[in-house]
């Protein structure tokens, strides 16, 4: 029987600074075969241990086209999260995981694919998003929207720059309000539904962010012709053991680590706190 | 087939599972509380002891559970699995808490299965006493936790004054008493009915004190318990975590690393769902921000149909533990009746 809290070593191989309080870290596992035998789905997450500190579940933001960078992005917000801020390239960290039923890419071939995402809503989404374009031929149409606060709060930034200029994908960004120097949109997300072709009919929408820009936009994507079990989000919830035992992100009989975190609002909509 | 010890051998019985293990039973402090510790010898366990307040769930799943050993090296970790499992007897234990124990067992049996509970679950036998007087707040009866046992025991005692009838339950329990094969006999037909009659008497002598779950489950499990009923119970709620202390299912827990400089212990430590942080998440959103949130929580992972069909029985032992250390009578009982009845102290 394996020790389920037992982490796995891994060293911290890159880090990129995506906002002020907002950085990407790459990860290897120490132990090489671990390396090769480590899988997961985009949507999947880690539970990440600083030594010391503790552990706490982080949304793998790499795809799985690309298994030798594995990356997890995180906003310094806590004590563990303030602690691995302060790490650097060679300290070392604990992965227990992948876990999470993570997204059905296979469901999605085929489909016409939309993504919203609004501030540190979009890693959980680049995952799949990498995946797709990784693997661009077996999708339709791909549209990115993404939204901040402020352009300083957009992350992957030069990503966003390459989405931009590809001819095969659709991508909008805009900032709730503007700041000098920007030359993008203005508005929140939703306010993008009106420059871009939606095809609510042949499309699944990924929407992942703060709860209350989920709102507003599944109320939106709803109001403009999407099924339920179209609109496909990842839930948060405090987390601890990421295995169904701690009970900290049951709602109701169901777990978001273990039953989700990746649900389609049908779904979202059935489960009562 | 049934067996009998008498009272005068039963400290040589325990004498020999101390040559194998840690004994376990409820005992006095000197300052008059009641607590499941080690004993240190056979003649040491009190049978007329009340139940502890505490559920023995300490020796399967400690207050502060030590998980994994993390040594810094440098630059790098050494990181391992605690293992501790030592053989464990439990003796005087009630019905309710036999139940509770193997209520703990199935949720970590779950996949994927607790190495570390199953190590000491797999190496505790557990040797309880059948109450043939019910507790005073107790209401097993309402959970079919007691007073007697059918199933889930390793080993139960029943007193008939002279002697214990000795039932046996799992291959633990066998091994405990082949340890002191002599001292056990073949019960005599007489002393299994008395047993009997015990069991009947013992269900009859029940209290006040009665939990009736079916309609309180039809309504949590369908959500048809009015908000403000919550709101109302709650108000009465003091949000201590008390219940959850002393409850013998409760297993919610948070990780933390104890220690410092460069050696620390990954630590599971015992949680409480109704502290407003159980939820709380790092942005500072919280999905249960109310009282009544997390009361209803509470009640539907012990009373949902949703749980009861995962679990296979309600999340309650019915040992009335809630009814004693609740500060705002918002226990086990009382929730149940007020949701029947769909008031609350009107």
């Amino acid at each position: 029987m394996n020790d389920v809290f037992l982490p796995d070593l891994a060293c911290l191989t890159g880090l990129c600074d995506e906002t002020p309080d907002t950085r990407t870290f790459r990860l290897r596992f120490r132990d090489s075969s671990k390396v090769k035998d480590f899988r997961f789905l985009p949507g999947q997450f880690i539970e990440l241990s600083v030594f010391g500190h503790g552990e706490a579940p982080f949304c793998i933001a790499s795809s799985p086209t690309r298994p030798e960078a594995l990356e997890t992005t995180v906003r310094r917000t806590g004590q563990l999260t303030d602690a691995l801020h302060q790490l650097g390239e060679g300290n070392e960290v604990g992965v227990r995981g992948p876990f999470g039923n993570g997204f059905d890419v296979a469901a999605a071939e085929g489909k016409d694919l939309l993504f919203v995402a609004g501030g540190i809503g979009l890693p959980p989404l680049r995952s799949l998003i990498w995946n797709v374009l990784d693997e661009r031929s077996r999708f339709g149409k791909v549209t990115i929207l993404y939204g901040a606060r402020t352009p300083a709060d957009l992350v992957y930034k030069r990503e966003l720059d390459e989405w931009g200029k590809r001819s095969d994908v659709e991508f909008r960004v805009t900032a709730d309000s503007a700041q000098p120097g920007w030359s993008g949109a203005v508005g929140v997300v939703p306010t993008l539904f009106r420059k871009v072709d939606l095809r609510p009919k042949t499309s699944l929408a990924y929407v992942c962010g703060p709860p209350i820009m989920i709102k507003i936009v599944v109320q939106d994507l709803v109001a403009l012709g999407f099924k339920e079990e179209a609109i496909i989000s990842t839930l948060e919830r405090m987390m601890q053991c990421g295995i169904g035992k701690c009970n900290h992100c049951a709602i109701g009989h169901r777990y978001v680590c273990r039953d989700g975190p990746v649900f389609n609002y049908g779904q979202i909509r059935e489960l009562v706190e | 087939m049934a067996l009998a010890i008498e009272k005068k051998a039963v400290s040589g019985w325990l004498e020999r599972l101390l040559k194998l293990g840690e004994v376990i039973a409820p005992t006095r402090t000197p300052t008059g509380d009641v607590l499941f510790s080690n004993i240190r010898s056979g003649r040491d366990v009190a049978w007329d002891l009340p139940n502890p307040l505490h559920p023995p769930k300490e020796f399967v799943l400690p207050q502060t559970d030590p998980l994994v050993q993390i040594k810094r090296n440098g630059q790098h970790h050494e990181v391992e699995a605690i293992h501790e499992g030592r053989r464990r007897f439990l003796v005087n234990a009630r019905s309710c808490d036999v139940k509770g124990i193997a209520f703990l067992t199935r949720m970590h049996e779950m996949e994927p299965a607790d190495a570390s509970y199953l190590r000491r679950s797999n190496n505790l036998t557990i040797i309880s006493l059948a109450c043939a007087t019910p507790c005073p707040s107790g209401f097993c009866i309402c959970t079919d936790s007691g007073p007697f046992l059918s199933d889930s025991y390793d080993v139960q005692l029943t007193d008939l004054d002279k002697s214990y009838l000795v039932e046996v339950g799992s291959a633990k329990g066998e091994a405990a008493v082949a340890e002191a094969q002599g001292l056990f006999r073949k019960a005599s037909e007489d002393e299994v009915s008395q047993r009997k009659r015990l069991e009947e008497t013992a269900k009859q002598h029940f209290g006040d004190q009665t939990c009736h779950f079916a309609s309180a489950m039809r309504r949590i499990s369908t959500g048809r318990v009015p908000d403000i009923l919550w709101e109302k119970m709650s108000d009465w709620c003091l949000k201590c975590g008390g219940c959850n202390v002393i409850c013998p299912t409760c297993y919610c827990f948070s990780v933390k690393d104890l220690g410092r400089d460069g050696v620390w212990v990954r630590c599971r430590l015992r949680d409480s769902c109704q502290y407003a942080a159980f939820t709380l998440e790092a942005s500072g959103h919280n999905p249960r921000p109310e009282k009544k949130d997390r009361m209803k929580r509470r009640f539907f992972h012990k009373v949902s149909a949703q749980y009861y069909t995962r679990d296979g029985a309600v999340g309650c032992v019915g040992c009335g533990r809630c009814v004693q250390v609740c500060l705002g009578a918002t226990h086990m009982p009382a929730v149940v009746a007020a949701i029947r009845k769909g008031s609350w102290h009107e």
